[in-house]
């Protein structure tokens, strides 16, 4: 299963539409290369990139927090 | 990987040089019961796994233990000094890369005379050639050794694609409610989801506890923060004890509810062999009684010769002869006793006529003597010569003083009268001449009641030979004994009240899990309530965007899985259906049931409108069972598995009738790109085999023929035993 396909498995979730992330329809053009930069999307990206290179949960858990404690 | 062929020498019974050789497609070898199918699975499976399946311990043992079980007895038997070497040679063909792969195992043992030594080990050499044309290497690398086995048949296909029928039942296992989620987490990427579902946990925990620590420091009462967080933290492990629990309760309303259906699936069965037991206890004791009955009448019969008197049977003539005979007896006798009395009155009166004309002793006999001596009377004075009427009328008087009255009891009485013990016998005969007349009927009473004991008895007889068919019956299809039978009937009943129970409780569980959560709400927005001045706004952000994650790693899980489920449920439709199509009375969809526990899937069989389909029988389980493990294989959409590996299966048929034996090929000829079954449902059925043969749908690769060398019945003596093999095609 590639990263591709398993964010193809995430984004067929309802939440983005419902919350507004994404709009009808817009789920099916959405790729690994053009994801919304969107902190969700970015935070579902460093997820699936660690999950497919076998990365260890640390690792990946502090990249997202990096991501998230940025402050603007 | 194609698998070309195996050798075998002095393997079990398959004594000196064997080799069969396999192409794509479906290869079959067939035999009979005892014929080697076992033996040549056994053969693939010890070269890879240094393991045989010792069917009566239903389990594998390793060389180590089997040791000289391995070797031909054929191969010991005709070596008197020297060393005996078993072998099993694989090989496989990558056609992609074209590089063949040889795995052998090798076990030797000692003879000398009598005595055998025996290796501990067996020794495996695998070979490789890169390319087909090219001479093989032998790897020594035991890392690199591992690659190829793995790549051969990795270990989590292997339940599914080498198996035994009797394994069937294990491998996909209704009693254990995670066999089929094992089975997807293993051979699907959901392993995958769950790893980013972990992630989120931790990140969401973690965000929250950083929110609090914040909330704190901005609070504007530290102390009364600092409490309502101990509170709190009290109430989130509360909480997660108690999510535990209800996990725990819910697992085993799953396993329960679960266990209660395939326990309905045999409950009714169960349910007739209890009534059919219950009935065959009361026909059984019923016929004891009848048959104790009978014999008393037969042993009583003959004595009843005597103490009924039928003895005398066909006598009541005799009594009346004799009768008659003792009447004429009785009249003859008053007869005789009246001529006597008369006699005796005659006489008595002639002597008392003659005492009245002279007195006795008158004359003196004296005088009477001197006048016969002298041939004189002396009375008259004439003669009388001697026997002269007048002598004889002197003597006469000599006599008469002789003479005196009789009496009638003194004539003429007999030396024994037997008198009194012939009218014994004539009264005794009379007394017995009812009886007589009676034995007649006597005998056809009893007879008769023999004769409808003798019924009865025949009849009881044939209710219990019958209910003890239908139980055997009963007992065949559903693979109950009666014990069995009475088991399950207690554990439906157990079952049920447990699900009865672990609802009530998962019920009250969620009940005190809501309340506790709703107390942690307040404690939350009181301590929010406390805080001074703003959070930072990355942290919002940050809380928020993780509790989005969590929830969407969460659904996405669920979603994939059920996809998932959906496709395997498809597939295994797909292959249920081609393999039921030989059978006209077969249906039924195959469902993937989730279990309350919202983790598990159980298959069960449904008919159109979705109603459970109970009551199945071992061939239809088994028949699931085969779909569901084809569909585990044949859904793992661009794995390829199917076209990687061989399935291997031995006797998967065996327990279905042959009905399904054509739609059994079909679908493994279409979901597998190579398969090797060992098969008696061909053997000496030419119409099935010829069906085999002629069929388009079924992609047939190579079909052997087995036999002994030597006739079932002097099979105890193994020191002959080879086995033939012929190619049929």
């Amino acid at each position: 299963m590639t990263r591709e396909e398993i964010l193809k498995s995430f984004l067929a979730d309802n939440l983005f539409v419902e919350m507004g992330y994404l709009k009808e329809g817009e789920v099916d053009s959405v790729r690994w290369a053009n994801l919304p930069s969107n902190k969700i999307f970015q935070v579902i990206e460093i997820a699936i990139d660690g999950v497919v290179k076998n990365e260890s949960q640390n690792v990946t858990e502090k990249k997202i927090n990096q991501l998230l404690n940025q402050h603007p | 990987m194609i698998l070309t062929s195996i050798e075998l020498n002095n393997f079990m019974c398959y004594s000196g040089s064997n080799r069969f050789d396999f192409t794509e497609g479906i290869n079959l070898i067939i035999g009979d019961n005892g014929y080697g199918k076992s033996k040549l699975f056994d053969a693939f499976y010890w070269v890879m796994y240094d393991e045989c399946f010792n069917t009566s311990l239903k389990a594998f043992r390793t060389t180590s233990r089997l040791k000289k079980l391995i070797v031909s007895d054929k191969a010991i038997a005709e070596t008197d000094d020297g060393t005996i070497t078993t072998s099993v040679i694989l090989t496989f063909h990558n056609v992609e890369r074209d590089s063949i792969y040889i795995l052998e195992r090798r076990y030797q043992i000692r003879k000398y005379g009598e005595e055998i030594f025996e290796d501990a080990e067996s020794e495996e050499i695998v070979r490789q050639k890169e390319m087909s044309i090219l001479n093989s290497k032998v790897v020594t690398d035991p890392v690199k050794i591992e690659a190829i086995k793995k790549m051969i048949l990795p270990d989590n296909i292997k339940p599914y694609m080498w198996f035994q029928g009797e394994q069937v039942e294990s491998i996909i296992d209704f009693n254990k409610q995670d066999t089929l989620t094992q089975a997807i987490n293993v051979l699907s990427n959901i392993n995958r989801f769950d790893n980013i579902i972990e992630l989120a946990d931790s990140l969401k925990e973690s965000s929250g506890k950083e929110l609090n620590r914040k909330q704190r420091d901005l609070s504007k009462d530290r102390g009364e923060s600092e409490r309502l967080e101990i509170e709190r933290q009290k109430l989130l492990e509360q909480i997660k004890q108690l999510d535990k629990q209800d996990l725990q309760v819910k697992d085993n309303l799953a396993m329960a509810e679960e266990r209660s259906e395939t326990l309905l699936n045999k409950q009714a069965e169960a349910t007739k062999i209890r009534e059919l037991e219950e009935r065959r206890k009361a026909i059984e004791k019923n016929l004891n009684e009848v048959q104790f009955e009978f014999d008393s009448e037969q042993i009583n019969l003959h004595k009843r010769m005597f103490t009924n008197k039928w003895v005398l049977k066909g006598t009541d003539n005799l009594f009346e002869e004799y009768s008659k005979k003792y009447n004429d007896f009785e009249q003859k006798k008053l007869q005789r006793q009246a001529d006597l009395k008369a006699k005796v009155k005659a006489e008595n009166e002639m002597i008392k006529e003659m005492q009245t004309r002279l007195p006795i002793d008158v004359p003196e006999p004296i005088y009477v003597q001197t006048m016969l001596d002298a041939e004189r009377c002396l009375i008259c004075d004439r003669e009388a010569p001697k026997n002269s009427e007048p002598w004889l009328k002197i003597k006469e008087l000599l006599d008469r003083s002789q003479m005196k009255l009789k009496k009638f009891e003194e004539e003429d009485q007999p030396l024994q009268n037997f008198s009194p013990d012939l009218k014994k016998l004539y009264q005794n005969g009379l007394g017995m001449s009812h009886l007589i007349s009676r034995i007649d009927d006597d005998i056809a009473d009893t007879f008769e009641r023999i004769q409808k004991l003798s019924v009865r008895r025949k009849s009881l007889a044939d209710d219990l030979r019958k209910i003890e068919e239908d139980i055997n019956g009963l007992i065949a299809d559903t693979s109950l004994n009666i014990s069995d039978a009475e088991n399950l009937l207690n554990e439906y009943t157990a079952q049920n009240e447990l699900t009865r129970r672990s609802l009530i409780e998962a019920n009250n569980l969620e009940h005190l899990i809501n309340k506790k959560k709703e107390v942690l709400e307040s404690i939350n927005k009181k301590l929010s309530d406390l805080v001074v001045g703003d959070l930072p706004e990355y942290l919002k952000e940050k809380v928020k965007v993780l509790e989005e994650f969590f929830e969407v790693a969460h659904s996405t899980r669920k979603r994939v899985f059920n996809k998932l489920v959906q496709v395997l449920e498809a597939e295994a439709n797909k292959h249920y259906q081609e393999m039921i199509q030989g059978n006209l009375s077969a249906r039924g969809i195959i469902r993937l049931k989730e279990l309350s526990n919202g983790k598990n899937y159980m298959p069960e069989l449904v008919d159109e409108h979705g109603n459970v389909l109970l009551q199945l029988n071992t061939g239809n389980i088994i028949l699931i069972k085969l779909a569901t493990i084809m569909a585990i294989i044949s859904a793992r959409q661009g794995s390829r598995d199917t076209e990687l590996y061989t399935l291997i299966t031995d006797a998967p048929m065996s327990v279905f009738g042959e009905d399904y034996t054509i739609g059994f090929c079909k679908t493994v000829s279409k979901v597998y790109t190579q398969s090797i079954i060992m098969s008696k449902e061909f053997y000496r059925n030419e119409k099935l085999l010829k069906e085999l043969f002629n069929d388009k749908e079924i992609k047939l690769g190579k079909v052997y023929m087995i036999t002994p060398s030597i006739p079932e019945n002097e099979r105890s003596n193994r020191n002959s035993l080879s086995t033939n093999i012929k190619s049929l095609n």
